[in-house]
């Protein structure tokens, strides 16, 4: 999987994806929140692509930063999944999204504090043990900092080192969180635990206001964010990467176009072949 | 538990400003920006409740329809972790707080109930498979039946008939919910009580027609003859055209 670039599986360019036509990634990703337990169609269309695709899982629900406990059931049928597709990598976002015993639907954004250090910590561990497998956590982006204690930077390392687990780098994460809150990227990427990185994700963004750009995985990918993709590939390792897209699907030329750009990055600094390219 | 009070309090905030879009003053944030979460997690679950149930969005008009939304997501406590199973739980909400009789809207509850329900049948695990073979007799074989369906009774018509028409005609209804084998599609047929109970009686008792075909008679409160049988006849084709019956579980002495 190392040096290969992949796609997120989404319904609205599933049969795309599995009949091989415009779209030609080396493996899926899919959030199993929308897939488990599902039978008829979808279920279906789901076996075809473990059985034609390597898997790569990004979670939505585990809610690692919530104050509320870890929903165990949840993620005993999680496990199930991830063992029965066979599942490469499996993700989660460093964010919340259940509180007041309510889930919420979205990432929203840990308090920067070494309390919530310690609490996500533990709680890493736990669905670690648990799932027997190690997590990467994805670095989210975020729109305002919340009863800040610390840096982002600080918060992000301190549990990666913490809980010994993996980090999913999203390089457009980064560029998102820089621009909404004037830091440097580059220096960010630098301050991270590269060689903890499992994976990478890429998308595309949408700028909202003159100061602020909302994390949409609606648009292409924008030159500044390959540039600090390939930037950030020079210092590291091969690791899989992802193209996520979750909206505006018609253009599937376009999308094949972003996978083909990032293997092209791939190819300058990395040794890799890619079956598909 | 290693969260400071206050730091759980903080996040449980955000977390309730979220849900309900109440003014809220939080520490350390940036002006102007906390306003995108509420904006991302509202649309996150709107998005899911109207495309669950474009039905009752239509009958209800965008107004109401958002209060219905609006009132399930600030107090009825999500509780999957998986967003498309939330319209259940939006259907069980308003079912428990008889939002229908509240707001007069009596067909409400059999609206939200029956969209759901055909979602419910298209992700539903799959179901094994009876054997069977596609030639035999309707009377005196076994018959094998699709197991992927579902059978819902509702109070109003709001399946065969406009809400505005439904409304005014209470009564006993049944809908069949099925599952098409090859393509995963949902159909819905609407049956009369007594068909109901045959088809019921069918699946559960296992045997051939012929050998509880005298107890619809009796229940229908007709002769075991001619009638019944062109009738009874009549509907179980209907359902092995439509794939509800997949064919005989087994040969007997057809010929």
């Amino acid at each position: 999987m190392e040096g290969k670039v992949g796609l997120g599986l989404r319904r609205d360019i599933a049969e795309e994806i599995l009949e091989s036509r415009t779209l030609t990634p080396d493996f899926l990703e899919f959030a199993p929140e929308n897939w488990m337990g599902m039978g008829g169609a979808w279920k279906r269309v789901m076996d075809r692509a473990v059985e034609k695709f390597p898997i790569t899982c990004h979670g939505l629900s585990l809610s690692l930063g919530s104050p509320e406990e870890l929903d165990w059931k949840f993620i005993r049928e999680l496990k199930g999944f991830l063992d029965e597709n066979q599942v490469k990598i499996f993700s989660e976002h460093l964010s919340y999204t259940k509180s007041n015993n309510a889930h919420l639907y979205d990432l929203l954004p840990i308090p920067f504090r070494k309390d919530a250090v310690d609490h996500v910590v533990e709680r890493i561990r736990k669905v670690q043990d648990m799932l027997e497998r190690p997590l990467a956590i994805e670095n989210v982006s975020y729109y305002t900092p919340v009863a800040a204690e610390m840096s982002e930077i600080e918060f992000v390392n301190q549990i990666v080192e913490g809980a010994d687990c993996q980090l999913l780098l999203d390089v457009n994460n980064v560029y998102v969180n820089a621009f909404n809150h004037q830091y440097d990227a580059q220096e960010y990427i630098s301050a991270l635990p590269l060689d903890r990185v499992a994976y990478i994700h890429m998308a595309g963004h949408e700028q909202v206001e003159p100061d602020l750009i909302i994390d949409t995985h609606g648009q292409p990918i924008i030159d500044p964010v390959y540039e600090l993709f390939e930037w950030t590939i020079a210092q590291m390792d091969p690791v899989p990467v992802l193209l996520e897209r979750d909206y505006n699907f018609e253009d599937t030329d376009q999308i094949q176009s972003e996978l083909l750009q990032i293997r092209a990055l791939i190819k300058k600094h990395w040794r890799v072949e890619h079956e598909s390219a | 538990m290693n969260l400071r009070e206050e730091t759980k309090e903080i996040q449980e905030l955000l977390g309730e400003y979220c849900r309900t879009g109440e003014e809220l003053e939080l520490p350390g944030i940036t002006p102007g920006r906390i306003q995108h979460y509420r904006r991302l997690v509202w649309n996150a679950v709107k998005d899911t409740l109207d495309t669950a149930f474009p039905i009752t969005l239509a009958a209800l008009g965008e107004d109401s329809w958002e209060l219905l939304v609006s009132d399930f997501f600030a107090t009825g406590l999500p509780q999957t972790p998986q967003v498309w199973k939330l319209p259940f739980e939006f259907y069980h909400y308003h079912a428990n707080q008889e939002t229908g009789k509240r707001l007069q809207l009596n067909y409400l509850d059999d609206l939200l109930l029956f969209e759901w329900m055909e979602i419910e049948v298209h992700t539903m695990p799959d179901r094994p498979f009876p054997d069977y073979v596609e030639k035999g007799n309707l009377f005196l074989d076994k018959l094998a039946f699709n197991p992927e369906h579902e059978i819902v009774q509702l109070e109003y018509p709001i399946h065969t008939h406009p809400v505005s028409q439904a409304s005014g005609m209470k009564g006993d209804y049944f809908a069949l919910l099925y599952r098409l084998p090859e393509s995963g599609n949902v159909k819905f047929l609407a049956l009369s009580a007594l068909n109901t109970y045959i088809l019921t009686r069918l699946m559960e008792a296992n045997v051939p027609l012929n050998e509880i075909k005298g107890e619809f008679a009796r229940i229908a409160g007709i002769e075991s003859g001619r009638y019944l049988d062109d009738a009874l006849e009549k509907f179980l084709s209907d359902l092995m055209e439509r794939k509800l019956i997949l064919g005989f579980q087994g040969q007997t002495a057809t010929t």
